[in-house]
């Protein structure tokens, strides 16, 4: 839209077009401008056929503030000209407007092609390669204690590879270091193809393994010397305080049994009279279909007096839902009959009764 | 106003017929259009420009459902009003 048609342009073009000179042309449109504005003061809207409609529109005077002063002031009510292109003419605008994004669009495309960011990306990754063979050879010369560590200066140029002999290498390692080590690979990859700050992150990814490597090495060397420590002094032990040993871990295990028991002493407590809750129900009050905008906490409420009861409601018609939060409209809720002990909520058994459907009620 | 009349005015100002007026009206109109769509802007001496401008595409939220729709963009014919003619006509 940079172009201009200029009226010396449209008159010359008119002059020819229409067979006439370009005096009556001149002529022509220079009564069209006077009288357009004539007209639209006279009617305040003028119709051109072939074009659309010039309007003059009324703003109605407004409150203002003087930004500087705070000052109310008015500002006066002035006539605006409009245009509103015919409908034809709309159309046409418009669809030459879908041709002129679609060169946009080549025209973007174009512009992205000069850059070739293969190029330039091969380019990089030649440098990066070059840099991280220097890397790789420092420390190869300064410590060189382990293997590992020349591992760790072939580790920046191949990153993928050597990793995977790692794992092998410390099989006595478990988890925790194969882990750390796991997540720290797909990083490298990811950094390739930003090739930011890949340098940087190159660097980073190196001692972040250094450290891993070492703090691994030591770890293990540590716990492998103490768990054969504790294989060397079990082993003889073993034979000799046998009878020891054995009586001790009955015990432990009477512990754990009488622990054991005396949380399923707790439990089936609870359980039988959840279980109890659960199916024994006095009776029903009602089926209630459930309307729009009702809860089952509402309808606990309603029912039982406090929204706390719910998951007796969820509990009771287990069968037929899914999600206590997604329930759907005319479902019929059965509402139970509950007892006396069922409602006491200062019972430590019913809370934790209701606290256990509740569970059962969300996990679903 | 209507075509007519405003053709008529015209040829009042001009000394036109008011056929060759409605001839010359219907031919500058034509012109116009084709150069709009070659886009060109239109420069009106007296009144002021015709161009056709780009609508960016936006998010929209529809205000009964609150869904977010993406309008897309469109090109809009607008017109420009010189500062000469808005003057003249802001007390009319």
């Amino acid at each position: 839209m940079a172009q201009k048609l200029s009226w010396t342009e449209l008159r010359r073009a008119l002059a020819v077009r229409a067979g006439v000179s370009e005096k009556t042309a001149n002529a022509f449109l220079t009564a069209l401008s006077s009288q357009l504005t004539e007209a639209l003061k006279r009617d305040k809207q003028v119709k051109i056929n072939g074009l659309g409609i010039f309007k003059l529109q009324a703003v109605a005077p407004r409150k203002s503030v003087n930004v500087t002063t705070g000052e109310q002031i008015i500002i006066e009510g002035y006539n605006k000209v409009t245009f509103s292109p015919e409908a034809g003419v709309k159309e046409m605008v418009e669809s030459k407007g879908e041709r002129t994004t679609a060169k946009g669009e080549k025209g973007k495309e174009k512009r992205e092609e000069p850059v070739d960011p293969l190029q330039k990306l091969g380019a990089q990754a030649e440098e990066i390669v070059d840099i991280l063979e220097d890397l790789g050879q420092s420390p190869k010369k300064r410590p060189a204690k382990s293997k590992k560590k020349e591992k760790l200066a072939e580790q920046p140029k191949e990153p993928e590879i050597p990793e995977v002999p790692e794992v092998p290498e410390k099989p006595a390692e478990p988890e925790k270091p194969a882990e750390p080590v796991k997540p720290a690979e797909p990083e490298k990859p990811k950094k390739k193809k930003k090739e930011h700050h890949f340098l940087r992150d190159v660097l980073i990814c190196v001692t972040l393994l250094l450290i891993l490597l070492f703090g691994g090495y030591f770890f293990f060397r540590s716990q492998l010397g103490n768990w054969i420590e504790h294989l060397l002094q079990a082993q003889p032990p073993i034979e000799t305080v046998d009878p020891a040993v054995v009586p001790d871990t009955p015990a432990v295990i009477e512990e754990t049994e009488t622990e054991v028991k005396e949380t399923e002493a707790a439990e089936p407590e609870e359980t039988p009279t959840a279980e109890m809750a659960e199916p024994v129900y006095e009776g029903w009050i009602t089926t209630e279909p459930m309307h729009k905008a009702s809860r089952l906490a509402w309808m606990s409420k309603r029912y039982y007096g406090s929204k706390v009861y719910w998951p007796y409601l969820y509990d009771a018609n287990k069968d037929r839902l899914a999600n206590p939060n997604m329930i759907e409209v005319g479902t019929p809720i059965r509402v139970p009959k509950l007892s006396a002990v069922q409602l006491d909520t200062t019972n430590a058994q019913t809370r934790s009764t209701l606290e256990r459907l509740k569970k059962q009620a969300l996990e679903r | 106003m209507l075509t007519k009349e405003f053709i008529g005015l015209i040829a009042d100002a001009s000394s036109l017929s008011k056929k060759d007026a409605e001839h010359l009206l219907a031919t500058s109109n034509a012109i116009i259009r084709e150069n709009l769509m070659a886009g060109k802007a239109i420069q009106l001496q007296g009144m002021g420009v015709l161009e056709i401008k780009e609508r960016k595409e936006r998010v929209i939220v529809h205000p009964k459902t609150g869904e977010r729709m993406v309008s897309p963009g469109k090109k809009q014919l607008v017109f420009r009003p010189m500062a000469n003619m808005k003057e003249v006509l802001k007390k009319a």
